[in-house]
């Protein structure tokens, strides 16, 4: 059994609190960890686009839930594959 | 001979009949999600998944898988949980009861010198620690008089609203045509009063006479307080933190560690995510608070005189910013080198 992230696109709002309280985005991008969507094409997990949220680089997640619990509309998971 | 498993809830049995009947129970609750039983495992049929998620999301799986085609029921988990989430079972007997290779932890309270404070049960991080305490009646530790001249008393009920230990009774009714008065009673306990003089300086036709006799006389009148109680640490529970040993005052409680080791923070790769602080088991870590405004603090804290050295906290970290040293395990002496070596390899 392995553990890893879903995203619900229908249920997100964009509010990018999940890219923003990271801890691997945080630490990858000083944008991110500053509050705001990378303006390069810095690799992190995932990123707000088209309004929603989008996995990018899955295979940087630790699984700590950081996101899980930013998320306000249980958008973002960790869930068994 | 064939193991079976059985789920309950979140938690394991695995059962192999045999010579031997062996028994491996996993209690979901109990696990911190460390890793060390998937580390020693010999034939590594043990899987600990992602401890972050485990801990702050909810998750229908148990903390750990065991595979049920793997796993021999040797007993190494078992003996190295630090958290007693494991438990091996031959012929039912638990193996720290039996004479297998173990963890050397304890921890206890020295009744006599404890004086039931009750700093370890509100620090235990497990609440594993219960003190029970009696205390004496507060009259036993005042001596004073009080009397009401029921005469000059006009029943206002001022003094029983103000008195802060409900020692006052009036005995009010409504007045009616036979009867016309407010109240029939007044009486004070002397068991409850603590002379505090409030009831007097209140009253507006100075009904009440009340002295504290601990003012003129001195508290010679007083004995010494008797303060009865019990301390119990729950070993089921405790996780040998040394919580207890380092609150108390008195250094009533003394806690041997299974482990001795180092941790170490990277507190500029931290992104202060606090999985490692809901994590821990033994509330080695916090944020500190900044004492001064544009004074940065410290971005995590941690007090080592309370870890353990389990690996939780590296094992959760998703930016790899702790790092957790394991220099000495406490084992109980054996001539199997297998076991031998395999608590030797929790080291680094």
């Amino acid at each position: 059994m392995t553990i890893g992230l879903k995203t619900y696109r229908e249920l997100c709002h964009g509010c990018g609190n999940c890219v923003v309280s990271c801890p691997v985005n945080a630490l990858r991008s000083e944008e991110v960890a500053g509050g705001k969507g990378p303006s390069d094409d810095v690799d992190i997990i995932m990123i707000v686009e088209d309004g929603a949220i989008q996995l990018k680089n899955v295979d940087l997640c630790g699984k700590c839930g950081t996101c899980v619990q930013s998320c306000p509309v249980n958008a973002i998971t960790l869930e068994e594959f | 001979m064939e193991t079976t498993e059985i789920m309950d809830g979140k938690n394991i049995t695995l059962e192999r009949a045999g010579e031997e009947d062996r028994t491996l129970i996993f209690k979901n609750d109990m696990c911190a999600v460390c890793g060390l039983c998937e580390t020693i495992c010999p034939v590594s049929a043990i899987e600990a998944n992602p401890t972050g998620a485990m801990i702050r999301t909810e998750q229908d799986m148990s903390k750990i898988d065991i595979d049920v085609n793997k796993c021999v029921l040797c007993g190494m988990c078992s003996s190295i949980c630090p958290f007693q989430a494991l438990d091996l079972q031959i012929n039912g007997d638990s193996i720290r009861e039996l004479q297998y290779p173990q963890l050397i932890k304890s921890a206890e309270i020295d009744n006599e010198e404890c004086i039931h404070c009750k700093a370890c049960e509100t620090a235990c991080p497990q609440d594993a620690i219960i003190i029970t305490r009696e205390l004496p009646s507060r009259a036993e530790l005042i001596t004073g008089e009080i009397d009401i001249d029921k005469e000059t008393c006009i029943y206002c009920g001022m003094c029983e609203e103000m008195c802060p230990v409900d020692a006052i009774d009036i005995e009010h009714q409504t007045p009616t045509s036979d009867n016309p008065v407010v109240a029939t009673d007044i009486n004070v306990s002397e068991d409850i009063c603590v002379h505090c003089g409030i009831c007097k300086r209140i009253c507006p036709v100075d009904a009440i006479k009340q002295v504290c006799r601990i003012c003129p006389y001195g508290e010679y009148e007083i004995s010494e307080p008797e303060i009865n109680g019990n301390s119990y640490i729950d070993p089921e529970l405790c996780i040998n933190c040394t919580w207890c040993q380092e609150i108390c005052p008195v250094d009533a409680a003394k806690v041997t560690k299974p482990f001795e080791g180092e941790l170490t923070i990277e507190q500029d790769t931290c992104q202060g995510c606090e999985t490692c602080v809901m994590v821990c088991p033994c509330n080695v870590l916090s944020f500190p608070k900044s004492t001064k405004s544009g004074l940065n603090a410290e971005k995590l804290h941690k007090d080592e005189r309370f870890c353990i050295y389990c690996g939780a906290c590296q094992k959760s970290c998703p930016v790899d910013a702790i790092n957790v040293k394991r220099t000495q395990i406490n084992y109980t002496p054996t001539k199997s080198k297998a076991w031998k070596k395999a608590f030797e390899s929790l080291k680094q």
